[in-house]
């Protein structure tokens, strides 16, 4: 699944504007505060501007007192309109959700909830992180609602998330209002499985993974379980198995599964990368087959069991190696 | 952000830019060639089918010959692409043909923003309190569709409604209101123009001109259209004092009177003046001619009584260094009673009685006989006007056409006209006869508007009468008119005229109602035209003098300008931007406040700490008021999170009201030390 | 209502002593109908606890070890075939009771856990197409020893959501444990304690808890937090809606405990660490779960 995505190898974030002062958290909040907006003329605005001159000579040049008044309230329209934009930014408050971790290559989706605590509603909001595809939403008054920013992984490890620009030009496009966030938001970025290939080792074999049973019973017969690569052919029930489609194993009572170490050292990368690409694929594997497996790593070892948090566990580990 | 301007916009975006400009092209149906306007509604309807119907927008192909066409058609209507009307019509073209290519945001917004500036061009035509009214809509309506069009983007999942669209852009108007009233009153005012203006501009504006025949000035009769308007300061003249002088011709050339050549250098007629004088303002619409209109006789001494930029003739008439082509407001200092140029040089002599031989014959030998009857210049006079008052002679607004010998056919033969007519032929047979006279045009009457105590002066009182040099008495006003239909001059045209002659309605005496309803309505246009219209550079410095009661120097009013605009929009930044986090129930109110006072005392809740745990720990803190603030924080809370009482347990319970107002009491009782 | 709430943890208190956050957060727990879990070391008294409880409130109890070849037939009772009838009969196991103590429940295999899990979640057991109901009131106290013991099996996430509760009875005090030790222990005066209450005023008790009053700022406040478990970076997953209607149902209980009819954030902040903890899966290793509920009440305003 990993694989499936294909990287431009050049691609880079370009790095973030760093003369602009940006929003950062507060108790995992970020407010767009009155410090943190930047506002500019779009290049209607400047347009608009030019056509008010141009008004301005003309009710000059043929004395219309009418034509001043209108060309001053366009004028004023204008102006109005920089408040309005930039009061459809300010004051909104920013919460950063989890990130769900993601395989390297694997596009990392942060979520932003944006709420507004006021009691006018706003359009049209830009977010963005800097270079990256933004995504637009509206706010409802004293209401909030969601972004959703991806970026793509490109090694294993903490990403941290830039800094997000939020932008906006409504209501008359004529003014461009934008803030920078900063958030301490990071997204776990699971290493790189290998290519399927790779076969689990096997839970019998010696050195390169161990069994180790809590109770070594073969007594109590607690049911059936599909045949995994490596299962003694002792135990295949082959009774069950010519009925049943497939290689079925015995498995007893006091065994639970079989346990495997997945061990570092009996990983066969040329280097580290390699080596753990590998054993996440193993991971991956493992944890299909509902295996329960224990990881053996330089600094750490995961202790075997099985389920979702201790699959979570061992690719974290894995990570941030 | 550039993919953003090519979405395509919704239905409502394309409603309001077409509801809009029609407004627009509306106003610009009487000033425009009516073709103009009819391509508007034609690629109005076509671009309302392309978005009802998803029809395809035209290929380039259709509109590059569309949009060539259209430029040539200017040209051949206007004779050119420059100038006020053409260019006008061609961004009204250009406009309407752009409606085929507007689809994305970016088109829109490009659109809206040229539709601004064209809609203000109406202007140019007109400044009418209706068309600023039509104005106003059309620029909310734009508004409205740059909000919608601004509105548009990917993800936006609530429709847009055009509630909102409106309801925005009619608060973005409304807030720009008091920007746009600074700026009108402070902006500072620099008289134009500031390059030449084009020659058409000018068009239409209708008044006396320079020269006088026969059915020139009834036909100016015939129009309703105000000429100026006059306040006077003291009382208001009689009817038959109001003559308000205009062009004096002298030089007779068959049918046509002229004025005297600029190329003449004449002294100023002397002066004599007597008794009060009547002091006026005019309010004299533009009608692109230099004369001032004044009443007989302005005041020349000292000199500077005359209007700002003003010249007096020698023959008394005030002219203005430029055309009038806007409404000015001037001051008049007038003596009824005077006596002008006692003494007549030799060649206002002779220009006071040339005639072009061998014309009139029957005129001249009338005069003839009067002279050999050893007549005075006095009786001549009078014989004149017993000839007018005794024959059939009849006021007309329609007379008949004349023939070659245009005064004898008047005299003798169709013995009907109109003032022209009668001040014409009188001072020919003056003139044959060897007094000194000359036809002076002008305005007499007026109509007194009850509701704004004015003179209300219309083209319809265009008048010509006479005016004749005797010995000892100077040149002395004779209006053979007066000796026609001595109605005319004592109360007005409509009384002179009989019913069949086609006075403008306004002008009649019937419909009191009317006349009664456009009266008030003529008393607001006064008051625009004065205060909106008329609000210059003067206006401005003699408002901000009134206002500041101090002189302020053009210059300063930029920094007045500065300063208030400074001030204004600090109040508009601090009302639109603050942080408002808005608290509307009262409960809570009433305990932020609460939480203030403690707060001054140095206790501080946590946002996260329960209301109860908080009382306890700020009763602690403050144990002198520790059963208040107990008692304050269980109330609170119970408000807060308690079942609210039904009626049936009224008499163990108190009602969240009433638990509201002595919630309030507590707070408000509690001082803190 | 208060009165006899306050006897119950009274009576409580004599047996297991400097322990009545504890004894109440039970309480609570059993209150909203809800099952506990109690994690920590041998010898903490556990067991006195449940046992206790069940006593005062006047129910009956059972206790089963569980054991790595325990199997769920052990506890939900099994099928015999009667000579006699002709016909399987079904013997009840211990599950069929007021209050099943399952002492150590991380010892047996996920399979007899997910059998007593699934009990407690329905409240009927289920053989051979026949269906048997438990008593009501049916309350289980499960007991753990904290984990990364080898040869335990953990209950998963999943399973242990099933609990309302989650508490630890921590070391008691220097005060406490002195008389406990000038005692003979606490099981010795179990026998000697009478119930405070029988089923039907514990059942009117728990419906009395359920129309507590909740008012919609609280309610407020309850999705406050919950919307922030499930922002907040620290933990791994957010609080489910069951968690939030258990937190709901717990500090109903709390606030009746508390002799009050209406719920405030107080009751909620403190039944929040026992009801999320073993819910909220902390995302670091670094800093403990508990600094991570305080976090989170912090970053909640009231």
């Amino acid at each position: 699944m990993a694989n499936s995505l294909n990287l431009p190898s050049d691609f880079k974030l370009s790095s973030p504007k760093t003369w602009f002062r940006a929003a950062t958290a507060v108790n995992s909040t970020v407010l767009l505060g009155r410090k943190h907006l930047y506002i500019l003329p779009t290049r209607f605005g400047w347009l608009y501007s030019l056509l008010l001159v141009g008004l301005l000579v003309g009710s000059i040049n043929y004395s219309l007192s009418l034509g001043f008044a209108m060309t001053f309230l366009l004028a004023g329209l204008g102006t109005i309109s920089m408040l309005h934009t930039w009061r459809n930014l300010a004051y909104l408050k920013i919460t950063f959700r989890r990130a769900k971790p993601v395989f390297a290559g694997e596009i990392a989706q942060f979520e932003l909830v944006v709420a507004n605590e006021n009691n006018f509603a706003r359009y049209n909001i830009f977010a963005s992180f800097t270079g990256g595809e933004s995504d637009v939403q509206d706010i409802a008054a004293l209401g909030e609602n969601s972004f959703k920013l991806s970026l793509i992984s490109q090694k294993r490890g903490w990403l941290s998330a830039p800094r997000v620009r939020f932008s906006t030009e409504f209501p008359v496009s004529l003014f461009h209002v934008w803030a920078y966030a900063e958030t301490k938001s990071q997204c776990l970025i699971y290493p790189n499985p290998g290519l399927p290939s790779q076969r689990l080792p096997s839970a019998d074999a010696d050195g390169a993974s161990g069994q180790l049973s809590s109770s070594q019973g073969d007594e109590d017969f607690a049911g059936h379980r599909h045949y995994q690569f490596g299962d003694s052919p002792k135990r295949v029930d082959w009774k069950a198995s010519s009925r049943e489609q497939g290689l079925l194993v015995k498995q007893f009572q006091g065994e639970a599964t079989s346990t495997l170490w997945l061990d570092f050292n009996a990983t066969t990368g040329s280097n580290l990368e390699q080596r753990i690409s590998q054993l996440t694929r193993w991971v991956l594997e493992a944890d299909k087959q509902a295996l329960k497996y224990g990881l053996r790593l330089p600094q750490q070892s995961i202790q075997p069991s099985t389920g979702r948090n201790h699959y979570h566990q061992c690719l974290t580990a894995l990570a941030i190696m | 952000m550039t993919s953003q301007l090519k979405l395509q916009p919704n239905q409502f975006t394309i409603h309001w830019l077409l509801i809009s400009l029609g407004i627009t092209f509306t106003l610009f149906l009487f000033h425009l060639s009516n073709w103009v306007p009819a391509s508007f509604a034609v690629f109005a309807l076509w671009r309302y089918l392309i978005a009802k119907n998803n029809w395809p927008y035209p290929k380039l192909w259709l509109r590059l010959p569309l949009t060539f066409a259209g430029g040539i058609t200017v040209l051949v209507t206007y004779g050119s692409l420059f100038g006020r009307d053409a260019s006008v019509a061609l961004l009204a073209v250009m406009i309407a043909m752009k409606l085929l290519e507007t689809r994305t945001k970016r088109d829109f917004i490009v659109m809206v923003l040229l539709s601004y500036f064209f809609t203000v061009n109406i202007l140019l035509f007109t400044q009418a309190i209706w068309v600023c009214l039509a104005i106003l809509f059309a620029l909310f309506g734009l508004t409205a569709c740059l909000i919608s069009a601004s509105r548009q983007s990917a993800s936006s999942k609530h429709p847009a409604t055009w509630r909102v669209e409106a309801k925005l852009a009619g608060k973005l108007l409304m807030q720009a209101t008091p920007i746009m009233l600074v700026l009108f009153v402070l902006f500072p005012r620099i008289p134009g123009p500031i390059w030449g203006i084009p020659q058409d501009a000018y068009r239409g504006m209708s008044g006396l001109s320079d020269s006088m025949e026969p059915g020139s000035i009834n036909q100016l009769s015939l129009s309703s259209k105000v000429a100026f308007r006059a306040e006077f300061k003291s009382t208001i003249p009689a009817n038959n004092q109001l003559y308000w002088r205009g062009p004096v011709l002298w030089h007779q050339e068959g049918r046509r009177w002229t004025m005297t050549s600029d190329k003449i250098n004449l002294p100023t007629e002397s002066l004599e003046t007597f008794g009060e004088t009547s002091n006026y303002i005019i309010t004299l619409e533009p009608h692109n001619r230099n004369w001032l209109l004044m009443l007989d006789l302005q005041d020349t001494n000292p000199p500077d009584t005359l209007p700002e930029d003003a010249t007096i003739k020698h023959d008394r008439q005030v002219v203005s260094k430029q055309p009038v082509r806007t409404r000015i407001r001037y001051e008049g200092r007038a003596y009824l009673q005077y006596k002008l140029a006692s003494k007549l040089g030799d060649h206002e002599r002779s220009l006071a009685l040339q005639l072009i031989e061998d014309e009139n014959p029957k005129t001249r030998q009338l005069a003839n006989t009067w002279v050999n009857q050893q007549k005075s210049h006095v009786e001549i006079i009078q014989a004149a006007l017993i000839m007018f008052r005794d024959q059939p002679f009849i006021y007309t607004l329609a007379p008949p056409l004349l023939g070659n010998q245009p005064v004898d056919d008047f005299l003798f033969n169709t013995k009907r006209g109109f003032c022209e007519h009668y001040a014409s032929s009188f001072v020919y047979l003056m003139r044959a006869a060897g007094v000194p006279a000359r036809i002076v045009t002008g305005y007499q009457g007026g109509e007194l508007n009850p509701s704004g105590n004015y003179l209300i002066i219309r083209q319809s009182d265009a008048h010509a009468w006479a005016e004749v040099w005797l010995q000892d008495q100077g040149w002395v006003r004779v209006d053979p008119t007066s000796a026609v239909a001595p109605s005319r001059i004592e109360s007005g045209i409509s009384t002179a005229l009989s019913d069949s002659d086609l006075l403008p309605l306004l002008s009649r005496q019937d419909y009191p109602m009317l006349k009664k309803l456009y009266l008030n309505w003529d008393a607001v246009n006064n008051g625009w035209n004065q205060w909106v219209l008329g609000y210059d550079q003067q206006k401005q410095l003699a408002l901000l003098k009134s206002l500041l009661h101090r002189d302020i120097a053009w210059a300063d009013i930029g920094l007045i300008l500065m300063a208030v605009i400074i001030v204004l929009m600090l109040l508009i930044s601090y009302i639109l931007l603050r942080n408002t986090v808005v608290i509307t129930d009262p409960v809570k109110k009433a305990y932020l406040k609460f939480l203030k006072k403690l707060s001054h005392v140095g206790v501080n809740k946590f946002q996260h700490e329960g209301v109860i745990d908080f009382g306890k720990r700020a009763a602690q803190q403050l144990p002198k008021h520790s059963s208040e603030i107990e008692v304050i924080s269980a109330l609170y809370s119970s408000i807060q999170y308690a079942k609210p009482t039904t009626t049936k347990t009224k008499e163990n319970r108190i009602d969240n009201h009433a638990a509201l107002q002595l919630l309030k009491q507590l707070i408000k009782k509690l001082t803190l030390t | 209502m208060k009165n006899i709430t306050d006897e119950i943890i009274a009576k409580a208190n004599e047996i297991i002593l400097g322990k009545e956050l504890q004894i109440k957060l039970a309480l609570a727990c059993l209150l909203a109908k809800g099952h506990l879990l109690i994690e920590d070391l041998p010898g903490m008294g556990k067991t006195t606890l449940a046992h206790t409880l069940a006593q005062v409130l006047g129910l009956q109890f059972q206790r089963v070890q569980f054991t790595s070849d325990l199997l769920p037939a052990d506890v939900l009772g099994v099928s015999v075939y009667d000579r006699n009838t002709a016909n399987f009969k079904f013997h009840p196991g211990p599950v069929f009771t007021n209050v099943l103590l399952a002492d150590e429940i991380n010892r047996a295999t996920p399979k007899t856990q997910s059998a007593l899990l699934e009990v407690m979640e329905e409240a009927q057991v289920t053989i051979d197409a026949s269906t048997y109901a438990l008593p009501q009131p049916f309350f289980v106290i499960a007991t753990q020893n904290p984990s990364s013991q080898i040869g335990t099996f953990a209950l998963p996430e999943s399973q242990l959501d099933r609990f309302l509760m989650r508490i630890t009875l921590n070391y008691p005090d220097t005060a406490s444990e002195r008389k406990l030790l000038q005692s003979n222990g606490g099981r010795d005066q179990l026998k000697k304690i009478s119930a405070a209450i029988d089923h039907k005023q514990l059942q009117s008790l728990q419906t009395a808890s359920q129309e507590i009053y909740v008012s919609d700022s609280l309610l407020d406040y309850l999705q406050g937090i919950l919307q922030y478990s499930r922002q907040s970076s620290h933990f791994n997953a957010g609080l489910s809606p069951r968690a939030g209607l258990g937190l709901k149902q717990s500090a109903q209980a709390w606030a009746m405990l508390a002799g009050r009819d209406h719920v405030i954030p107080e009751d909620v902040q403190a039944i929040l660490p026992s009801v999320a903890g073993h819910r909220l899966v902390s995302n670091s290793t670094f800093s403990s779960n508990s600094e991570h509920i305080a976090q989170l009440l912090k970053a909640v305003a009231v």
